[in-house]
This record gives C-alpha cells, structure tokens and sequence, in this order.
C-alpha cells in the first residue's frame, strides 16, 4: 500500500541462486494456497451440462493463482529483486492479542470491559508508550464509544458484563 | 419543462415545509419548525458519523435508525435516510485519508491517494477536495434524476445478466491498471481477491463453499472484515515496525495549507466532472453498478493523465474523481427505486422497508402516486448535499488536527473503533477475530510488496461476476456468445478489450525498460 | 436418614427452589427487555409483520422488544443462534415458513431442528403466495400457463430471489404440482429478481404478495393466481389458483414466534395471549391487512396449532424440495 516500505534486510536463508527471495517466497506462498483451496473445494460438484456447478469457479480461480503464483515464483529465481524483509514480533503479537482480547470479551463481558482491555493490550505493542497517559486516554475513550455506539447510533451493543445485567 | 418546474416546486414545498409548534408554555404562540429541513440535516450528520466510523456500514445504520422513523411521517422519514445514505459517501472517505482505512468499497481507492497526500502533509486539501467533488457530483446527479429519471430507468432494465457480466469483466481490467508496481503481482491479487469471494454459499445450489463449516463464514467475508483487517490492522502493524512517531512528525511539520490551492482547484476540475459523468451512469444499474464506479473514474483519470505516475503518489484527482464518482453513483442509484419502485441494493431496500410500513409500497407508479415523496426527496437530495459540504468543509480543520495525535495514542484507538465497528455489522465476535487474521495476512503482503487494493476489487467483483455469468448462462441454456451477440454486452467487452491491450503494452514496456536501468547500474 | 436419603432431600428441596423461582419469574415475567431475532433483513415482509405486531405486544408485556436482525444463510444462522440461546424467554425469533420448515430438506447440515429445538409460540400473519410472469410472457390465464410451461418446459425460466427464499421454495412447489422441471434462475434477493421479471429477462417467478402488488397495478408484470383459499382484497382481479383450476398449489408464507426449547410454559401461554390479542387491536389488523396479509382465526391461534402447522409443513416441503437438492 502507499510508497514502498522501509524494508530492513534479514540475513537470507535461501541458496544464491534464487535471485528475488522476496517474490520467490511470495509466489510459493500464492501456490500454497491456490493448492489449499483446491483441496477445500474438492468435494464440490463440477459443470454439469451448461450450467456451472458449486465448485467450477473456485477451481477455475485457484489453477489461476497456481499458475500466477508459480509465475511469480520463477521471476523471483531469474530476476534480480527485493531481499526478505525483517520481520517484527512486538507490534504484530500485541495488535493480534489486543483483537484476539475483544473478540473473545465482547460478548460476555460487555463493550466498557472489552474496549479497555483491548486498549491496554494494543498500547503493549508499541515501546513509545507511556502508560499513565495511555490509561486515561483509554478511559475516555471507552467512555466515549460507550456514548457514541449503543446510544448515538443506536447500535444494541451491550455495555456491562453479562453476569451484572441477570 | 414547465412540468419539471412546478415538480420541484412542489418537492422543495415539501422540504421546506413548515410545521407549527405551539407548546403549553408558550401560551397558544407557535413556533414554524421546517420538520423536514431538520430530518435532513439529522440524515447528513448520522450519516458523516458512520461514514467517518471505520467499519460502521450504511445498511447497518439504517437497519438501526429504521424504528426511529415509524414515529415519523413517511417523507420525512425517508428524507432522513436517504441523507444517511450520501452523508456517509461523504465520511467515508476522511478515514481513508487520514489513516489509510476505506470504510466502504467506494473508498478504498480514495486511500490510494488520499493517504499518500495525508503523509505529505496535505490531508486538508485531499478532505476538502473530497467534499467539494462530491457536492459537485450530487448537485449534477440530483438534476439528472430530476429531468431525465424516468428515461434513464430504461438503462436500468436493459442490463441483463450478460450486460453485468461485460461490466465485471471491465471492471476486472480496471483494477490491473490500479496497480502501482508488478502488473503479474497485481493479476495475483485480484486472483486472490476472487478465490476469496467464493467462500461462502453457492448461489445456485446453496453448497457451502470453503467455508468449513463455520456460521459466520456462510454467506462468505464481509468486505467490511477484509479491508479493515488488510489496510486499518495491517497498516498499525506496520506503523509499529517503522517507528511510527518519527513518520507523523514529519508530517505535522508538513501540514500546509487546509484549503486546496488554485492549481489543485485547476488539476481536479476537469477530474471531478469526468468522475460525475462516470458515476451518474454507473449508479443507476441495479446491485452493484456503484461499487465500481470510483475504481472506474479512478482508472480513467489514471489512464487519460499525461503523467500517470503521479497516480498512488498523492495525485489530487485520484482524490476527487473517485470521490465525484462515488457520490454521483449514490445519487442515481436512487433512480431505480423512485421511477420502477425496485430497490438497487439493500440500502433502498431498506428505504422500501421503511414505506412498507407506512403503508406505502414503492412501484412503478410511485411518481404518480406519491409525488410529494418523490419530489420531496428528490429535492432533500439537493439540499442534503449543500448541508453536507457546509458541514464538511469546516470538520477538514478538525480532522486535520487530529492527525497531530501521538501515534503511541491513535493506535490502539484505531484498533478498538474498528473492532466496535466490525463487530457491530454482524453481532458476530468472529468477524474480529478474521480481521485480525486478515491484519496479518495484510502486513505479510506489505512485506512481500503485494498491493491489497486490486484485492478488494476482486472480492468485490468476484460474486457479481460469477453470479451474472452463471445467469447468463442459464437463461441462454449455456450459449457463450450471448456475451457479444448482445449489443450492449459486446460494447463493453469491446472496451474491456481494448484496455486490456493498452495496459498491457506500455508495461511490457516498461518492464524492458526497468531491465535495461538495471543492467546498466 | 441414610446418606441416600440425604442427598434425596437436598435434591428435592432444590428442585423445589428452582420450581418455585421458575414460577415466580414466569409470574413476574418479563422483567427486563425482551430480545426479538428477526432472520432477515430489516424492511423485508418478515420483518415489517415482526414489527408491527411487537410494536402492540411491548407496552402490554410493560417491556420494550428489541429487534435484531440476523441475516444469513436463508434466515439459518439466526434461527441457529435462536435455538442455542437461554430458554428463559428473553430470546425469541420471529420464524418463517422457510427457517422453520423449508430449511430441513434443504440444509442437510442444519444445526438445529424446527420441531425438537423450539417451543411454538405464536403464529402471526401468513403472506400469499402469487404466479407472476413478466408482462409480455404469451398465457393470458392460468389453465395457459400450465399448459404453456408444460409444452415448453425446456425452454422457460423461473426466477428465485435465491437457495431457500419464499420465491424459491414456493416455485419448486408449484413446479413440482405441474411435474416440470425448468432452469430457475437465482437472484440475490427479491429487488434484483423483480427487476429481471420486469425487464423481461425471466420468464416467470412466484413471489409474496406485498412486492409485487404495485407492479401488477402499474402493469409492469402480470400475476395468473393466488395461492390461497381466498381472494385477496388487495388483489380483487387476481383468482385464486382454486378457482382458476390447480387448486393443488396452495402456499402462504406463514410467520410466527418461537422460543428456544424448554422455555417455561407460563412463559409461552403469557407471550401467547399477548400476541394474540395484539393481532385483534384494529390497528395492526389494519395495518397487516394493507400489506396483503392473512391474519389467522383464533382457532390457528395456539401454541398447539402452530406446533402441527410446524409439523405438517416440514412434512411438505421434505417431500417437495428433496428431488430438488440432489
């Protein structure tokens, strides 16, 4: 998306001879998963007389991103290209615990619980974070949502743990 | 003409009607409240808000609303969503903007651009020239509606399935000219997009498809899921890895003018009025002829500019085409509904829920039936939009601002808005959990340099595309040249054709040209 | 006491609380907002009947009903959280004809099962069922029309508003009365089929009578019959399909309140009566009454009925839709 990313350069553990890690690695992983979609829609029917069946257009779409991935793959071996970028834990692992944390809170805990948990969780992810300011900025957001979602748009969250409400 | 007159006349009548208000306290005085003026303005604040709210959909909101307006008389009720309907054409893009989330299918082009002006500090002209194209855009479509409505409904029924399918086909080469780098990368995306399109449930059969046995997965991802998880998480991650502190100082050392200069005035004149065009026609089809309206005017300005490479690098008409665009197409996609009583998509299908129960059933004679409502939104349409850029133009400052909040702060703020908004679409605690998923799958793209735009087109484009083929092949007992024996059909494989040819052949181009710089360093 | 008879008491002495504060919640019942899961989309005919009729039953129960709209999957996913939810009356779903009938033929997989897993409540308002067929289609009446789609069978196109829909499950019906097979074309949703039918794409399609009312009147498609005893009185030119001679064809989208299984029967008597007498509040009859509505007699009233209507119908359409899936 936008300009290129600041791509930090890991060591490469591939051979020499693939030229272009970074698309190489990247069409493998395309033909991967035309080849789990194709196992995914195996037991659908195929065309049967004029008309498509269930599982025509997710094969036709998968032997594509086969062929496209491959075709990806092999420019990344005889193309010079970019080098595999450097992959980060910190931000990637408390983003995902931070959704993972309000997916699995919302329902049973409410939106006040969830929302601030969730915060919490994701300013984790960041080193720049200082959290006295972090905890009252997720205080008044939570307070904030908490106004703008069940009662400005009327949307029917549900604020308080469920086991308050019984 | 002289009908067309006293129609308005008779539909600003309506708007500008006055309803007097004579409380106990003020002892038999009244006060005239123009009712309908106020629903308006309601309709286009609500609708700023969701379209602002990542995540938060039109239909959701006019789902919730709809109770509200039984209490009200059935114009003004209408008047009401019909403005959160374009109020949020104009929100949807801010996001975008800002902080690189497309809250609906029509911005998710906008973003391209958009944000790329955002990062160099020119986020105020890019929200302004949004709201200006798109009053621009409304202003031409609500006439359209007006004098030409009823004739214009003809294009709505002579596209058939196979029509529909040609159109796909179309917007299919559109997204491979969206790309930036890799035309082969590109191609695999919009592949990608489509394989995941198919999950879900067959339309002809009702076979689940891929989608293992999972509920929420039964009437496949929802787009809303899908963009969040690959722009909004995926760019937070990223910003993560980058130190995103550094990069938003730069930009509020940037941050120049609020107001879109003469020359971004002059550079997106003549991109606003292509885009109003485009989206006019684009609207009116019914079921999905306005999703691709943006990514068509986008394509077009990127096509037709004399330095296209400008274009994913904060050109200003690829903020105010598509903006045009979208906005025009929501405007005519209410052509439909008012002149044959169809509802185009699940909007104006909720639109007819809310006559419904007021007793009103929208059909084919609606316009002489009900003339007052028709007229009476018609005009609302226009007053809607004025109310909107008076709205909007201002809010640019303050959205402006808000980009001077630390990133350590508006991270997780993202994060929990759009996981609100996800959930709220569904109920469903699992539509955040594949977004999240999603995330990752969007911040390994960037690391592979893979763009997720082309992507979402082809998960947009995906069912409408196999479902009109399919369609099509049913009724023409699987007869394939039904494509190009139908005239319209053939027109627009015709094009599809030709830019197919012109896309490819400058980058094969180029491609030898990159070679050729290469092998010299 | 022996240990045995020990535990005996504790046990009985605990059935008795329960007992006792499930009659007393039955009695104060409700106490808190009653949520309403609606299966489709808000505005649709499901919905819009579910609305009116718990517009009346909120202030008589003293509490405000929530509606929730769940889509998905033909109403299924809804109708699936419906039947896993508490059975403490809180959580009701306004069912139809196909989430709690036309759905078991038709989703092998279904997770839940209209007769075992709910506790019929009330039924609502029935929506007829008519034939349409595009205006310039050449049968002028019905006996035509059989005779017309029997000759041509191969040659005309049904459409639906998609797998499990009110126009799909109804077409099969009539398609398999007539003994045809035609291609039926699916549609996402009622809007989109209907502007196929009035564009001419299709040649015919069946369809509730609250879209397609202002069509016929404008003249942009035509209806042969309604599939009900009677004539509608917003449709007085339309036959019946009795009068016009396949009086086999008989199918009304009925939609009713259910609750998940094991609701308290206090409960379901309270929800019963109340949904019955709003059904007798001269406004909501009126207001179902223009929308084409059949409100059904006392008689159909009860919880019982709706459970044999239940019965008889899923007992319909498994015969109907089977040949049609495979």
């Amino acid at each position: 998306m936008s300009n290129k990313p600041v791509q930090e350069e890991g060591k490469s553990i591939l051979p020499t001879w693939i030229k272009g890690p970074q698309d190489f690695i990247g069409g493998l992983a395309l033909v991967a998963l035309a080849l789990f979609a194709l196992w995914a829609s195996r037991d659908l029917q195929g065309m049967h007389g004029f008309s498509f069946g269930a599982g025509t257009a997710p094969r036709m779409f998968s032997v594509l991103l086969l062929g496209l991935g491959a075709a990806i793959a092999a420019v990344g071996v005889l193309s010079e290209g970019a080098h595999l970028a450097k992959y980060h834990w910190r931000g990637p692992l408390f983003v995902t615990l931070a959704i993972l944390s309000f997916a699995l809170t919302i329902r049973p805990m409410g939106m006040i619980f969830a929302a601030m948990t969730s915060f919490l969780i994701a300013a984790c992810g960041s080193a720049e974070t200082r959290w006295t300011e972090t905890v009252i900025v997720g205080a008044c957001l939570t307070a904030f949502c908490s106004l703008l979602f069940p009662y400005a748009l009327g949307l029917p969250l549900q604020l308080l743990p469920t086991f308050l409400i019984r | 003409m002289g009908d067309l007159f006293s129609n308005l006349g008779l539909g600003f009548g309506v708007v500008f009607n006055l309803v007097q208000w004579s409380p106990a306290f003020l002892g038999g005085m009244s006060i005239p409240i123009p009712v309908n003026i106020l629903l308006c303005l309601i309709g286009a604040l609500v609708g700023t808000l969701v379209g602002v709210l990542p995540g938060i959909g039109t239909i959701a909101t006019v789902a919730m609303l709809l109770p509200i307006t039984f209490g009200l008389p059935p114009v003004g009720a209408l008047i009401m969503l019909a403005g959160i309907y374009y109020g949020a054409q104009y929100g949807g893009s801010t996001t975008s903007i800002l902080v690189n989330i497309p809250g609906e299918a029509g911005s998710v082009v906008t973003a391209l651009d958009g944000f790329q002006m955002a990062k160099q500090g020119r986020a105020g002209p890019a929200l302004a020239i949004a709201a200006i194209g798109s009053f621009f855009a409304g202003c031409v479509a609500t006439v359209l509606i007006a004098v030409l409505g009823a004739p214009l409904t003809r294009v709505a029924l002579a596209f058939g399935p196979a029509e529909y399918f040609s159109l796909m086909v179309l917007g299919l080469i559109f997204a491979v000219v969206l790309a930036k780098g890799s035309v082969l990368k590109a191609i695999a995306m919009i592949v990608l997009g489509l394989l995941l399109s198919m999950v879900g449930s067959d339309i002809e059969t009702g076979a689940s498809r891929m989608a293992f046995n999972i509920p929420e997965l039964a009437d496949g991802l929802g787009f809303a899921t899908v963009a969040m998880g690959l722009f909004g998480f995926a760019e937070i991650i990223r910003n993560l890895d980058t130190g995103g502190e550094s990069d938003r100082e730069l930009v509020q050392q940037k941050v120049s003018g609020l107001m879109p200069t003469a020359k971004d005035l002059k550079d997106s004149t003549p991109a606003v009025l292509r885009g109003t065009v485009l989206g006019s026609i684009l609207g009116i089809l019914p079921g999905g002829g306005a999703v691709i309206a943006s990514f068509a005017a986008y394509t077009l300005e990127k096509k037709i500019s004399r330095t296209p490479s400008r274009f994913g690098r904060g050109a200003i008409e690829g903020v105010a085409a598509p903006e045009s665009a979208n906005n025009a197409a929501a405007q005519t996609s209410f052509i439909p509904l008012l002149t044959l009583g169809i509802p185009p998509n699940a909007v104006m299908a909720l639109m007819v829920g809310a006559m419904t129960i007021h007793g009103i059933v929208p059909g084919p004679q609606v316009m002489q039936k009900q003339p007052e409502l028709v007229w009476g939104m018609i005009a609302s349409m226009w007053v809607g939009n004025l109310m909107l850029l008076v709205i909007n133009l201002p809010l640019v400052g303050i959205w402006v601002r808000l980009l001077r909040v630390p990133y350590r702060l508006m991270f997780p703020s993202i994060v929990i808005f759009c996981s609100i908004g996800i959930y709220s679409v569904n109920n469903a605690p699992v539509d955040v959990m594949l977004a999240g998923a999603f995330g990752i799958v969007g911040y390994w793209l960037i690391k592979h340099d893979f763009e997720p735009a082309p992507l979402l087109l082809g998960m947009v484009l995906g069912p409408l595309m196999e479902e009109n083929l399919r369609r099509a092949l049913l009724i023409s007992r699987g007869d394939w040249s039904v494509f190009i024996t139908r005239p319209l059909s053939a027109v627009l494989m015709l094009i599809a054709a030709t830019l197919l040819v012109l896309a490819v052949l400058p980058s094969l181009r180029k491609k030898r040209d990159e070679v050729f710089v290469e092998s010299e360093n | 006491m022996n240990w045995y008879g020990r535990a005996l008491a504790h046990a009985s002495l605990a059935a008795a609380i329960s007992l006792g504060a499930s009659t007393a919640q039955a009695q104060t019942y409700p106490t808190r907002n009653i949520t309403m899961i609606v299966p489709f989309a808000a505005g649709g005919p499901t919905d819009v009947i579910a609305r009116i009729v718990t517009g009346q039953m909120a202030p008589a129960l003293g509490q405000s009903i929530i509606i929730e709209n769940v889509v998905g999957a033909g109403g299924t996913t809804a109708t699936t959280r419906a039947a896993r939810a508490t059975n403490d009356g809180y959580t009701l779903i306004t069912g139809h004809m196909g989430t709690h009938a036309a759905s078991v033929p038709l989703y092998p997989k279904l997770a839940y099962h209209p007769e075992k897993d709910f506790e019929p409540v009330a039924l609502l308002a029935g929506t007829p069922i008519l034939i349409l067929a595009r205006k310039d289609f050449p049968p002028k009446d019905l006996k035509e029309f059989v005779a017309y789609v029997k000759a041509n069978a191969d040659k005309v196109n049904a459409a639906h508003a998609g797998i499990g829909s009110v126009s799909h499950v109804s077409c099969e019906l009539l398609n398999s009365v007539l003994g045809i097979k035609p291609v039926g074309v699916p549609f996402n949703g009622t809007g989109p089929a209907m502007n196929a039918l009035v564009a001419g794409q299709v040649d015919y399609m069946c369809d509730q009578i609250v879209n397609a009312v202002p069509q016929i009147n404008g003249g942009t498609i035509k209806a042969y019959a309604i599939a009900t005893p009677e004539r509608n009185p917003s449709l007085p030119n339309v036959p019946t399909t009795t009068e016009a001679g396949l009086p086999a064809f008989q199918a009304q989208a009925w939609n009713a309140i259910f609750a998940p299984k094991g609701t308290s029967p206090e409960i379901i008597a309270k929800l019963n009566a109340t949904a019955a007498k709003a059904l007798d509040d001269e406004n909501v009859k009126k207001r179902l009454l223009d929308l084409g509505s059949v409100i059904p007699a006392p008689a159909d009233r009860t919880p019982q009925a709706l459970g044999t209507l239940v019965k008889n119908e899923v007992a319909k359409w498994s015969s109907v839709l089977k040949p049609a899936t495979n």
